[in-house]
């Protein structure tokens, strides 16, 4: 006698599986909008963490305002102003920073955008590199101004292998001495930790408007309306919105 | 070989083909443009509906700017897969009438290889793996220091066992469930 053990499929299974996909997609949203921070640590320079970013706000509205305090590449009257949070040791961050580079040769002259640079280095990532180099770039910004600021994180991320790999005990000198700056003065500087609030700063309003992971970056728009753009988005993305910002005019 | 032949006897079909291509575009999206989802939702308030979809054909751009090597191939893997799995899935369970038992250890497998999958990606930027906010969510970061890939690992573990599930299936369309004699 045969036995038949065929049993009719379970007519629910596959709806529940797409419910379960559903509802991962749908936690995925979540975590990618407006989930929590990967809480990045302020360390003093010296490996040293002194302080714990609170869990995020996430609204990008929270921006800083840009001052003269900033480091900016372009008019600081521009109508458009991109605010990039980044952190030295990030491959995106470098990858990111060419893309920016071309966004101001294209509409930096003209005084369309400007390009605006905070710090936000990721501890948990990069242990001690991200601060020391984020410190070494004040310092470069305090004693040579707002070009030497540029240069040297244009030279940095020249050079950078990113991911905690580069040699930053031989770099950074070599930046220092390239740009000209008093490297006893730099040295100084770099050892005193006067830049730690500034650098805190920079941190905790990445945070507050919703920063995860960097490079992190909030365009401002002529009416003030404020577009996230998370991570190194290619250029044409970029160029995209930086059109749809113009059209608030 | 015979795996192969199925494959294509299966894909060979239009609407199976459809069917996968579909869910493959569909992972595909909600990864590369995962990061992106709320300026997408602020742009559309605002933007001509051209305006809308020019940004999101260039943020597609994302899967060479904002990945790396290894996180775009997992990523265009996963999406593949995963299209696949649902659409033999769905031909084993019209075609094949079988019972459950079978049916339930395969697609938790292929569930499961979604699942660790999606913890790989969101997009590979520093710090802004879903897996991040997982670890963030519990307190436990720190963990990802000593992970050797950053948490690609996950992505790694999706498409093998997306690839199992695939193999899984396609095998058991080759060796249908039989009427046992006792």
């Amino acid at each position: 006698m045969e036995e038949i053990k065929q049993k009719q499929p379970n007519q629910f299974l596959i709806p529940a599986a797409i419910v379960i996909a559903g509802l991962f997609v749908a936690g995925a949203l979540y975590f990618s909008g407006t989930g929590s921070t990967p809480a990045p640590v302020v360390n003093n320079g010296n490996a040293q963490p002194v302080a714990q970013a609170p869990e995020s706000t996430g609204s990008t509205d929270a921006v800083r305002p840009v001052t003269n305090e900033d480091h900016i590449k372009g008019s600081p009257d521009a109508p458009i102003k991109i605010v990039e949070y980044s952190d030295f040791e990030c491959p995106f961050c470098k990858r990111f920073h060419d893309t920016m580079n071309e966004v101001m040769d294209k509409y930096g002259d003209s005084g369309e955008v400007a390009w605006v640079f905070r710090q936000f280095p990721l501890e948990q990532l990069h242990p001690v590199k991200a601060q020391a180099v984020a410190v070494a770039s004040e310092c470069a910004a305090e004693l040579g101004g707002n070009d030497a600021f540029w240069k040297f994180s244009d030279g940095y991320f020249d050079v950078a292998l990113t991911n905690n790999r580069t040699d930053i005990e031989t770099v950074i000198p070599e930046l220092v001495q390239e740009i000209g700056l008093d490297q006893e003065a730099f040295q100084a500087c770099f050892e005193s930790g006067k830049h730690d609030d500034r650098i805190a700063a920079d941190i905790q309003n990445a945070i507050d408007t919703g920063g995860r992971g960097t490079p992190w970056s909030i365009m401002i728009g002529p009416d003030g309306t404020t577009y996230p753009i998370n991570g190194a988005q290619p250029l044409a993305a970029v160029e995209q919105l930086i059109g749809i910002a113009q059209n608030t005019q | 070989m015979k795996y192969l032949r199925i494959l294509v006897a299966v894909f060979k079909r239009p609407y199976y083909l459809i069917l996968a291509v579909i869910i493959a575009s569909f992972v595909f999206s909600v990864a590369v443009l995962l990061p992106s989802f709320q300026l997408l939702l602020i742009v559309s308030q605002t933007a001509s509906l051209g305006e809308l979809l020019s940004l999101t054909v260039s943020l597609y751009g994302a899967i060479a700017s904002n990945f790396t090597f290894v996180s775009a191939s997992y990523t265009i893997a996963i999406a593949l897969l995963f299209g696949m799995n649902v659409a033999l899935l769905t031909f084993y369970i019209q075609k094949m009438r079988t019972g459950i038992k079978g049916l339930r250890s395969t697609g938790l497998t292929g569930l499961g290889g979604l699942i660790s999958g999606s913890l790989g990606i969101g997009c590979a930027a520093c710090g802004t793996f879903i897996f991040t906010s997982v670890l963030t969510l519990i307190g436990i970061s720190g963990v990802l220091a000593y992970l050797p890939f950053g948490g690609e690992e996950f992505g790694l573990l999706g498409v093998a066992l997306l690839l199992y599930s695939v193999y899984s299936l396609t095998k058991k369309i080759t060796h249908p469930l039989v009427c046992p004699i006792e």
